[in-house]
């Protein structure tokens, strides 16, 4: 197939393994999904902590849960990458331990406390969640079908995030003042998550026209505001003042004033620079290292009692 | 190495393709398969084939069987009454369903 | 032994009582601190695929020790008391399980869980037809599962041996937990024969602690591994030259320092917060099938 066969028959779920589809449309996909799945990752190591913080042992097995959960779509994912044959689930996790791999902005920053629990679990997985369900419809079929499994698990995780959120927002005042605290200070960051608008953007036209990427920026944003912003003020959370978001009475939208955001912290950290990001990257990598010894071992295992058989080569 | 995962739900039903696992041997994928793909959703039992031992052919390759005109092998194609015996009607109920699906695909 | 079935609750003398709650204890202490040590593998695990096995495995452990914990709030104790406000002296789980692991030490989670895997088999396989009822209706559900965990820890096992490094770091971290092992049958006093007396368990710690040993050592010097010979203390029966018992016991409270360090980390957001309650998500385990 050439590009603008692709174009022309882009659709959802239109092309799968047995498709002999163009190099352009293999990267681009490739790069969405590596990126999804890394922050999978990413992300579920940002939240670990609080699975030994939990002040409860039901919040205990939901964070462990959670947590696992998310491993297991980084599994998913890298698999429905790999399958377009551009790089291996090996290469990815190598380029993520590295520092070369790129994921969502909000897993650079970190996570203190369990005041803040609930803009992951809750903000961020509810944006995701809006985003995934828009990827049901992905033209790369193999995204799409696990997404529909993705979709399915993660209702948990954004009633888990409410839930906490809720205990907080009905508790003491300490608590009531540390959840808006950790909201103002994690907000500009939930609204960068779906990156700025698409002018800013380069990958954007061409994922639209070959039906991996289904709505714009501005609309998964728009999305976003119109059902979370009612739930936090819900909760007694007050928005903060920037950026600037106004509510369009006719068209029922909220619009944002990007220039009130920190697109230079957000491009930095889209490179891997930004200071606790990397922090983040090197631990993870740091413990990856570390248990190298034992992938080893069974790759020699595996070899060895392949009986007859030449050594594979690596997946 | 990889091994592809088959799901069965039911006592009785059919193995599914749910996705796969990485690991050493048969014994291992099996431990890895039953939480990856059994822990979420009802599962009866699980199936594990090493991914190179998995062959497939599609509709790219093949017209599965036909594509000339096979009507014979329907029962819709037969201008009588089935309705004297319930098993014979169902048949035809099933047939005219498949029918009507593969008009679709 | 007894072979009469005790009472509910409220009908229990302050004997059987006091050997219950013993019992309970020490199951549930021993679950919860496994499980929290588990935990720090999430994430960290050496392949996607044996992350989530290990989490569930964390999982499973603590949703054991919430059942057994459940059975102690039938003597009024609450679960913020027993998990969140409870002096380090006073928990009663064996010391191998709280001890932390070295960074990328996957031999000594598979050697550990190998070890407690293989204790809780035995162990719960003897509470099967404990005389008390609240016990032996929750402990075919959690046999289940341990199967599960112990055909992990074996085949594990099996794999990391037949590997130069593999079988180097095994034998080192049988080296380091195999004595502490051990603390998994250390008596918790007087009360252990009130608690054989009672029927609360149908095999004694000495004879499970033989059966343990006849397991694990066989099966890990069949390995290629090799395990220290030396004297036990005398409250043992000698029937194997066994090796030398921790200072710290865990079953009489006493700990390594490791612990205090842990429950400080899983204590910590409960008191940064001010809490006095546990927040509940799933049902009571009576009012579940």
């Amino acid at each position: 197939m050439d590009i603008d066969e692709v174009k022309a028959q882009a659709g959802p779920r239109a092309f799968d393994p047995s498709d002999d589809l163009p190099e352009e449309y293999r990267k681009a996909a490739t790069r969405m999904i590596q990126f999804h799945a890394n922050s999978e990752i990413m992300g579920a190591y940002l939240e670990r902590p609080f699975i030994r913080q939990a002040p409860s042992i039901d919040r205990k097995l939901a964070f462990s849960a959670k947590v696992q959960d998310e491993i297991g779509h980084a599994q998913l994912l890298y698999r429905a990458a790999e399958l377009l044959g551009v790089k291996t689930r090996d290469e990815m996790l190598d380029e993520l331990a590295e520092g070369t791999g790129k994921f969502l902005n909000c897993f650079h920053y970190p996570m203190t406390e369990w005041a803040e629990t609930p803009m992951i679990a809750f903000f961020v997985d509810g944006a995701a969640m809006r985003r995934q369900a828009t990827l049901k419809r992905s033209s790369w079929e193999p995204y799409a079908h696990a997404m529909d499994k993705v979709c399915f698990e993660e209702g948990f995780h954004v009633k888990h995030g409410e839930d906490i959120m809720r205990e907080l927002a009905t508790g003491s005042k300490a608590e009531q003042r540390r959840l808006q605290e950790a909201f103002e200070e994690w907000w500009p960051r939930i609204i960068q998550f779906f990156g700025p608008t698409d002018d800013k953007s380069k990958h954007h036209d061409f994922s639209s026209q070959v039906g991996l990427k289904l709505m714009t920026n501005d609309q998964l944003r728009t999305a976003f505001l119109n059902s979370y912003i009612p739930k936090a003020e819900k909760y007694g959370l007050e928005i903060p003042d920037e950026p600037r978001i106004t509510y369009d009475e006719e068209t029922g939208r909220y619009e944002v004033v990007e220039e009130d955001l920190d697109w230079d912290e957000f491009f930095s950290i889209a490179k891997n620079e930004f200071e606790p990001g990397r922090g983040q990257i090197d631990t993870r990598a740091a413990a990856h290292d570390a248990v190298k010894w034992v992938r080893d071992a069974l790759d020699g295992y595996e070899t060895s009692t392949r009986s007859g058989a030449a050594p594979q080569a690596a997946d | 190495m990889r091994w592809e995962v088959f799901r069965q739900e039911e006592e009785g039903g059919y193995h599914t393709h749910c996705g796969d696992v990485h690991a050493p041997d048969a014994e291992m994928a099996k431990l890895f398969a039953q939480i990856q793909h059994g822990r979420r959703k009802p599962t009866h039992g699980i199936w594990v084939a090493p991914a190179d031992e998995v062959y497939s052919v599609d509709a790219d390759e093949t017209v599965f069987g036909g594509s000339t005109d096979k009507s014979y092998r329907w029962a819709t194609a037969y201008n009588v009454d089935a309705s004297h015996a319930q098993e014979v009607a169902d048949s035809e109920a099933e047939q005219r369903e498949a029918e009507g699906r593969r008009g679709e695909s | 032994m007894a072979t009469a079935t005790l009472g509910n609750p409220p009908d229990l003398s302050d004997r059987e009582r006091a050997a219950i709650e013993a019992l309970l204890f020490r199951l549930a202490d021993d679950e919860f601190v496994a499980a929290e040590r588990y935990t720090d593998w999430q994430v960290r695990s050496p392949t996607l695929e044996s992350d989530l096995a290990l989490s569930n495995i964390a999982q499973d452990e603590l949703g054991h020790a919430r059942l057994w914990y459940d059975l102690l709030e039938d003597f009024e104790h609450t679960e913020s008391a027993l998990i969140y406000e409870r002096a380090a002296g006073e928990w009663r789980h064996n010391t191998m399980s709280e001890l932390p692991f070295g960074e990328g030490d996957w031999a000594d989670a598979v050697v550990r869980t190998y070890l407690y895997d293989t204790a809780e088999a035995i162990r719960l396989e003897a509470l099967v037809e404990s005389a008390y009822p609240r016990i032996r209706d929750r402990v075919e559900k959690v046999i289940r599962e341990e199967d599960y965990h112990r055909q992990h820890a074996e085949s594990w096992l099996s794999r990391l041996a037949s590997d130069e490094e593999g079988q180097q770091r095994l034998q080192s971290a049988v080296d380091r937990l195999l004595p502490y092992g051990l603390t998994i049958f250390a008596p918790m006093g007087d009360v252990e024969a009130d608690i054989d007396d009672l029927g609360l368990r149908t095999e004694t710690l000495e004879s499970m602690r033989e059966t343990w040993l006849d397991t694990v050592v066989p099966h890990l010097e069949g390995l290629g591994l090799h395990v220290e010979d030396a004297q036990l203390p005398e409250q043992y029966d000698v029937h194997h030259e066994a090796m030398e018992l921790p200072d710290e016991l865990g079953r009489d409270g006493t700990h390594t320092d490791s612990w205090d360090e842990l429950l400080e980390e899983f204590t910590f957001a409960y008191r940064d917060l001010g809490r006095t309650t546990t927040t509940e998500i799933m049902a009571d385990p009576d009012d579940v099938e």
